[in-house]
């Protein structure tokens, strides 16, 4: 092991999933975080730090997983972590209302020769339901500092500061004697063979007993290692050995929680008392109950979350507003008319987007994370995961599915509370399917205006295809994202109900929140400015603008998904703002007005004398077609800016913009060419 | 010896064996079924996952993988 007098000491948290990681990684370093992914992997990095007396600590957060064996990336990626030496010290955390459960990620550290501490975290939960738990006692069994403390509750870190200060100073690693023990009485001779065989003082700092645990898991990252140090005849002996082993894993961790329960026997008191559902939980997840109460509160949660984000919205709305006046002063200083046109069209409009933007997901990310931290999003998880899994998700994300119905952004910002990665981007290619509630404000009045009192059927029509559509594209992602083995069936905790710890959520909202005001600024910006420039046209003339150029060029194209001009134009713009479908068909209609406002600034509104144009320019299947394109299309850019915050992959972004631009030409096309059939 | 699905709500049992690759032990094992371990039935309704409590812990287990893990029902 290299000892590194480093001044800026890196501390590592590691924690099984609730064990109140992240709070304290946001409650350590508040603002001063980055988040990014592992070098090539699709797992969340997080790093930040924090400053204490001149000196600066660095800290990373590594990823929530249950043991330290080699079954998913997470689990590879915080143990090549470790073994990397990068860490200085480890802060393993343990909650203490489930102490004896959630000790396993320490027993499975134990061995390896990095400085730890143990945190005791939700010591408050544990002493509301009668437990007592001697720390002092127990970090003189492990021999390494233990601390008792509330993650959430900053005003209590001091005792957490002082413990990393010691322990640092320190280096104190865990006890494992009678762990050792426990592992060779049980494995008999196997033990003794394997430690002959393998390096004394282990590889790195992964010590020699914890290879041998994991050699007798099967592990076949760790079997890789060892070979490696080998020679060919102790390899021989070592598969040898190694297939003499069953059920090794069971084994194993039949020591580990021997050994927690050792630990624990004259440390922690407890009564003893009959566990039973409580009188919620008996609703929560019954198999008749559980689904219509989690949908029930996921709309109520969806409409809660417009108190927080209508007052933010609305102070976003306000910023058009200030058009007339700075184009009154830029004029007076003799601005030119372009410079104007630009901040009171592109900078203007991207204020108000991104404002909107974030008022919406601020909200659903502060209703959705209460949710998830009272201990509610785990039920919903479970009652859905039957149906979700047909899907290749988890239970969960049944919640960013139904927000969709809503709005889109607020989807792609609910999978938030979905862990992993990759479940995290298939929701959000799913959530797209939805016709979220902008779409409303478009088909009933074209399909009214075509099929008069048939027009709920076309609506019907919309339902029946995003069915198909979810699972086409279930499958498509699916097989990209979601690997078989990944594929397994539900094992999960239901963490207890807490109180909502206001303070800890809204930290680690605002950080969230500003992060994400930035990078829609840019994007959004980026996009509109584009846009605006294709729509530009100094005298006002539409015929002169690019777009409108294009539109003309490529109808003979367009026409084949039965779109006109006017409709494919209409249809490019509702990619910026679905309710732009309407106002942009109006402009080129009734060529009056800027194609850039009408994408931007219409509500959805009919302009006078459109329905009669509509009703002469278009066929009834070209008006089926056109319904179909914007309802698939890609929902708007907000959405696809909260697409990109959420997956943090340009890629996969663009992935999924193309898929969804082809995939509602697709349907166009289809439904053009069946519908002329019987229109 | 009887199947974990085969418990009754309310009733307690002592795990006995877990079948399954070192996938499957290591995950059932790190949540905190492991052989010895006491649990309790909360909730097990056909064709639905099983909720249990174990190691002060509730716990939701599909029934397909609950056919790997074997008890002796104690009370």
């Amino acid at each position: 092991m290299s000892i590194k007098v480093s001044k800026q000491p890196t501390i590592a948290l590691l924690g099984q999933p609730n064990s109140g990681k992240s709070t304290l990684f946001n409650g350590l370093t508040g603002a001063r975080q980055h988040v990014g992914n592992w070098p090539g992997k699709t797992v969340e990095k997080k790093e930040g730090y924090f400053e204490r007396n001149g000196r600066r600590y660095r800290v990373t957060d590594l990823p929530g997983t249950y043991s330290l064996s080699a079954n998913s990336e997470e689990e590879i990626i915080t143990r090549d972590y470790i073994a990397s030496g990068e860490a200085d010290l480890v802060c393993i955390l343990a909650d203490s209302s489930q102490l004896s459960r959630s000790l396993f990620m320490l027993a499975d550290y134990a061995g390896i020769q990095c400085p730890v501490v143990l945190l005791l975290n939700l010591i408050d939960i544990a002493e509301k339901q009668g437990k007592k738990i001697d720390a002092s006692k127990l970090e003189a069994k492990l021999g390494i500092p233990v601390i008792p403390f509330v993650a959430a509750d900053r005003s209590q870190y001091q005792i957490f500061y002082d413990g990393i200060d010691r322990a640092l100073a320190e280096k104190k690693m865990i006890n494992i004697d009678s762990l050792t023990e426990k592992h060779r009485l049980t494995a008999k001779d196997i033990y003794d063979q394997l430690l002959a065989l393998i390096p004394q003082k282990g590889i790195g700092n992964l010590s020699a007993s914890w290879l041998i645990g994991k050699l007798i898991e099967k592990d076949e990252n760790v079997l890789g290692k060892v070979k490696t140090v080998l020679s060919q005849d102790e390899n021989q002996k070592l598969s040898r050995i190694l297939s003499g082993i069953e059920n090794g894993a069971l084994h194993t961790a039949g020591c580990k929680f021997q050994w927690i329960d050792e630990l624990l026997n004259d440390v922690l008191v407890q009564k003893d008392k009959k566990p039973v559902l409580s009188k919620f939980d008996k609703i929560a997840t019954h198999k008749r109950w559980g689904k219509p109460l989690a949908i029930g509160i996921i709309l109520f949660g969806l409409i809660a979350s417009f108190i927080p984000a209508a007052p933010i919205m609305f102070f976003g709305s306000l910023i058009p507003m200030l058009g007339g006046p700075i184009a009154k002063a830029l004029t007076a200083i003799g601005a030119p008319d372009i410079l104007i046109a630009v901040i009171n069209q592109v900078v203007l409009n991207t204020l108000y987007f991104a404002i909107a933007m974030i008022g919406f997901v601020f909200g659903v990310n502060l209703i959705f994370g209460f949710l998830e931290e009272v201990g509610y999003m785990a039920r919903v998880s479970y009652v859905f995961n039957g149906t979700m899994s047909k899907l290749g998700l988890q239970g969960k994300s049944v919640m960013p599915l139904v927000v969709s119905f809503g709005c889109t952004i607020g989807g792609a910002a609910g999978t938030r509370v979905i862990d992993s990665w990759n479940q995290r981007v298939l929701t959000i290619a799913l959530a797209w399917v939805i016709p979220c509630a902008a779409t409303w404000a478009i088909v009933p009045v074209i399909s009214s205006l075509f099929f008069g009192a048939k027009a709920p059927l076309v609506i019907i029509a919309i339902f029946i295809v995003a069915g198909f559509h979810l699972f086409v594209t279930a499958k498509i992602f699916g097989s990209k994202l979601i690997r078989e083995e990944d594929r397994s069936g539900l094992i999960m905790e239901l963490p207890p109900y807490h109180k909502p710890r206001w303070r800890a959520l809204m930290r680690s909202i605002l950080v969230r929140t500003w992060d994400i005001l930035s990078r829609a600024l840019k994007v959004i910006f980026i996009v509109s400015l584009v846009f605006w420039l294709l729509t530009y046209s100094a005298s006002g003339n539409l015929e002169v603008t690019l777009l409108y150029k294009f539109g003309r060029a490529i109808e003979p194209v367009t026409i084949i998904f039965g779109l006109t001009w006017q409709t494919f134009l209409a249809y490019l713009a509702s990619m910026v703002s679905k309710e732009a479908a309407l106002g942009v068909l109006g402009s080129l209609y009734l060529g009056n007005g800027s194609l850039f406002t009408a994408t931007v600034g219409s509500g959805g509104q009919v302009a006078a004398g459109l329905d009669a144009v509509l009703l002469t320019s278009l066929t009834p299947a070209a008006a089926l077609a056109f319904i179909f394109a914007v309802t698939f299309n890609a929902p708007c850019l907000m959405a696809i800016t909260s697409t990109y915050q959420e997956t943090r992959s340009l890629k996969w972004t663009l992935r999924i913009l193309g898929y969804y631009f082809a995939t509602s030409l697709l349907l166009a096309f289809s439904v053009y060419h069946i519908s002329n059939l019987f229109l | 010896m009887q199947n974990l699905n085969e418990v009754k709500v309310g009733q307690k049992a002592v795990i006995t064996d877990v079948k399954g690759d070192s996938r499957f032990l290591s995950r059932v094992t790190s949540i905190g079924l492991s052989l010895g371990c006491e649990i309790d039935m909360l909730y097990n309704e056909k064709k639905f996952p099983l909720l249990l409590y174990g190691r002060d812990t509730v716990i939701a287990l599909n029934r397909e993988e609950s056919q790997n893990i074997f008890v002796e029902v104690i009370a």
